[in-house]
């Protein structure tokens, strides 16, 4: 069940109509009845899943409070390491194994040794890495002592099942979910507003946005070896919308259905692509994931704290294991080592907190730089997505080099019987759109609201992409 | 809540505003506007007359070559629908019907698409545009299982069939941009193809006693229509071509012309000749039926 389906346009009123009009009366069966609605939501994917998402919400909820009351340090850290091994055995056995399994009998062949591994013929339980990373944080946040220990199973269980999160994210903290699901929730007219408008733009994205630019993408990057070089520029700017549309269309919605039920999740994106250099862009895309690298991991292996080359070493293994948490791929690895050599420039003159502002511009020269930077960082932000995008190492590579050396600048009629820059005045718009809204969440609120939610439900009817349906692409990870 | 309650009535009710609207734009564009598809054509068409009109899939759109019959002082055309089933044959000659075209011949295709009994999504949709405009459509659409959501919700079957009907297509209809379905009278020749396979496997095809066959029979035998209906040629290596046999078992009525070409240099690929085959098979029809 997606957000953009019909079954789940029936789904999400009755929800909301049982939790504010049945199961309104008190905390707990408000979060019993959104524990329900969660596990009937991931049982439409696969029901069998099921008993892995609750095991793993039962392991976290024990081992927090086995640790929190261990007396010794050696029994802390026993229920600490068993928590942290099991959730991570389970993503490495599911997401990894594979492909571990498959590299290093690569490995040994090229080496003169024929060896036939064993696969695994498992499907990826969905939203797996998402509900193992809440876990995780909230073991570990226990373990330093930053928070205590949920005893109350209901909301420990919300926490990590809540449907709108559940599948892809944002990937919530204890410090900052768990106090809200312990408190009653109360209807709050402008709350649940700004959540439909919220939904509303979040849908604009994915089905007109996302799934449009994904019609290009694919013929493009599908065909990339009879592409002349303006089709593939094309190619990796429709896929930068297309990511960007689908991922942040879904938190967008995923945020807005929270509003509904008085919940906020935290914010996931804030305008990537009017970032000034890379470490503006890393800390305004998939901020929850940023910042769970940076929290769970940077830190703790010393940050910004000691020398160059301890910096350097830190920028890239963040950058190494987040490309790898996407997939069991080189491709997204090597993607995150891009963006770690991207990065290397700030951390040498430190200057990767530079921007912490919003980008602005106006009738001034310094407009040119500002602009030029965001272009810039856009572009290598570009780059990078093909090797995320590419089925392979050399076919990204191939891509790359296929469009310096074709140097034809013209349009071209794709396969799907489309011309390659059919999309690019309506990538554009939106790019508008979201410039001139770029201090709020959504584009709707504020003056003329109903002209603008009229133009959205316009462009959401008229220019949305329904019959080729495309799945929301962080799913799979 | 009583004033978050009107304000999603509001919502709800100014999207399906907003869907009235947008349909009756679209539908007023499709109806008064640029013709770019066979099926618009019809629509738009009145007391057309025609000697043969050649009807079926992309087998009959690449086959036949009215410019042959043309020369013979035939006048034609081939209003076959690559992708189509016979659900689309029976519809368009229905609409030729309801347009009061006077027709003497049929030319009918009628072979693997004997095996299907369903519309072809992507074909039928082009008749959607014209539901509330005619009556034959909406009659042809009535026992499809979503027809109320196609004929009652507003603009759902634009947004339900984006690909073939929606916006693009309105806005290259606006735009009067040609497409090249009227070129050689409809015909759409094929080109030679070095590397296409001429390999085929038909053996888990099972001709139908086909509900749209028998209608196009229905109507050719009620408007006085000369019906001829053939199987059209196939490469050589297709396994399972017992399948032309239980065809004619089941309507012995119908011509086999499997083998009319046999050569694969006449082949684009295994079920479809190329120009210089579909003119050779063109031939041999004429010279077997006018």
């Amino acid at each position: 069940m997606f957000f953009n389906s019909w079954a789940f346009a029936l789904f999400l009123p009755i929800v909301f109509i049982l939790y504010w009009f049945v199961f309104n009366k008190t905390k707990t069966a408000q979060n019993a009845l959104l524990i329900v609605a969660s596990y009937y939501f991931y049982s439409c994917w696969d029901w069998r899943f099921l008993f892995l998402l609750v095991f793993s919400t039962f392991l976290d909820y024990y081992t927090g409070i086995r640790i929190e009351k261990s007396t010794s340090e050696k029994s802390r850290k026993f229920w600490f390491w068993l928590s942290i091994s099991v959730n991570l055995g389970f993503l490495g056995v599911f997401k990894y194994y594979n492909f571990f399994a498959g590299s290093f009998a690569e490995m040994m062949s090229a080496v003169g040794f024929k060896s036939s591994p064993f696969l695994l013929n498992v499907v990826l339980p969905v939203g797996i890495s998402f509900y193992t990373f809440h876990g995780l944080s909230y073991v570990i946040d226990i373990y330093y002592k930053r928070i205590k220990a949920e005893y109350n199973f209901v909301d420990y269980s919300l926490f990590v099942s809540y449907f709108p999160l559940l599948v892809a994210g944002p990937i919530e903290r204890a410090t900052h979910l768990l106090p809200e699901l312990k408190e009653k929730r109360s209807f709050n007219y402008e709350q649940a507003k700004a959540g439909i408008y919220q939904f509303i733009w979040g849908l604009i994205k994915k089905v007109v946005i996302a799934d449009g630019c994904a019609t290009y993408a694919n013929a493009i990057f599908d065909h990339h070896e009879s592409m002349n070089s303006l089709s593939l520029v094309l190619g990796a700017v429709y896929f930068a919308f297309q990511i960007y549309g689908d991922f942040s269309g879904y938190s967008d919605m995923a945020l807005g259905m929270s509003k509904l039920f008085g919940l906020e999740l935290l914010r996931n994106f804030n305008y990537p692509y009017f970032s000034r250099d890379i470490a503006e862009f890393w800390r305004r895309w998939h901020i929850s994931l940023s910042s769970w690298f940076r929290d769970y991991l940077y830190i703790p292996l010393g940050g910004s704290r000691g020398g160059t080359w301890l910096k350097v070493r830190n920028t890239f293994i963040i950058f190494l294991v987040s490309g790898f948490w996407h997939g069991a791929n080189w491709t997204y690895v090597l993607w995150g080592g891009i963006n770690a050599v991207y990065f290397l420039p700030l951390l040498f003159s430190s200057s990767n907190r530079n921007h912490m502002d919003t980008a602005k511009l106006g009738w001034r020269w310094e407009s040119i730089r500002v602009f030029g930077s965001m272009l810039l960082t856009f572009a290598l932000s570009c780059l990078a997505w093909i090797f995320f995008r590419a089925p392979s190492i050399s076919d990204a590579f191939g891509y790359i080099e296929r469009m310096i050396v074709n140097q034809k600048w013209a349009s071209q009629y794709l396969e799907n019987e489309r011309y390659n820059y059919e999309f690019v005045a309506l990538v554009g718009l939106f790019v508008l759109v979201e410039w001139y809204n770029r201090t709020k969440q959504e584009p709707f609120s504020g003056r003329y609201s109903w002209l603008k939610i009229s133009l959205g439900i316009i462009t959401l009817l008229a220019l949305g992409t329904y019959s080729d349906y495309k799945e929301f692409i962080y799913f799979q990870f | 809540m009583k004033k978050f309650t009107t304000k999603i009535i509001t919502l709800l009710g100014l999207a399906v505003f907003l869907a009235v609207l947008l349909d009756l734009a679209y539908t007023t564009i499709f109806v008064y506007g640029f013709n770019r598809t066979k099926v618009d054509a019809v629509f738009h068409g009145k007391k057309e007359q025609y000697d043969v009109v050649m009807l079926g899939s992309s087998r009959a759109n690449n086959h036949f070559v009215p410019s042959l019959f043309e020369e013979k002082g035939l006048k034609t055309f081939n209003y076959g629908m690559s992708g189509g089933h016979l659900f689309e044959a029976d519809l368009m000659l229905k609409l030729m019907l309801e347009r009061k075209y006077q027709i003497k011949t049929v030319l009918l295709e009628a072979d693997l698409n004997l095996s299907n009994d369903q519309r072809a999504e992507g074909i039928a949709s082009k008749f959607l545009p014209y539901l509330h405009s005619s009556k034959v459509i909406q009659q042809q659409f009535q026992n499809e299982a979503d027809y109320n959501y196609l004929y009652y919700i507003p603009f759902y079957r634009y947004i339900e069939y984006d690909a073939q009907i929606g916006f693009r297509e309105v806005y290259k209809k606006i735009k009067e941009e040609k497409t090249n379905q009227f070129n050689n009278q409809g015909y759409y020749p094929l080109g030679v193809k070095p590397n296409a396979s001429m390999k085929n496997n038909i053996s888990k095809l099972k001709p139908l006693q086909n509900h749209y066959y028998e209608s196009i029979k229905r109507l050719c035998n009620q408007h006085n229509i000369r019906l001829i209906t053939v199987m059209t040629p196939m490469c050589a290596n297709t396994i399972g071509m017992e399948y032309f046999e239980k065809v004619q078992k089941l309507y012995p009525e119908i011509y086999n012309y499997e083998n009319a070409v046999t050569d694969d240099n006449y082949f684009s690929s295994c079920g479809h000749l190329n120009d210089a085959g579909a003119k050779l098979f063109t031939a041999r029809i004429l010279k077997d039926f006018f």
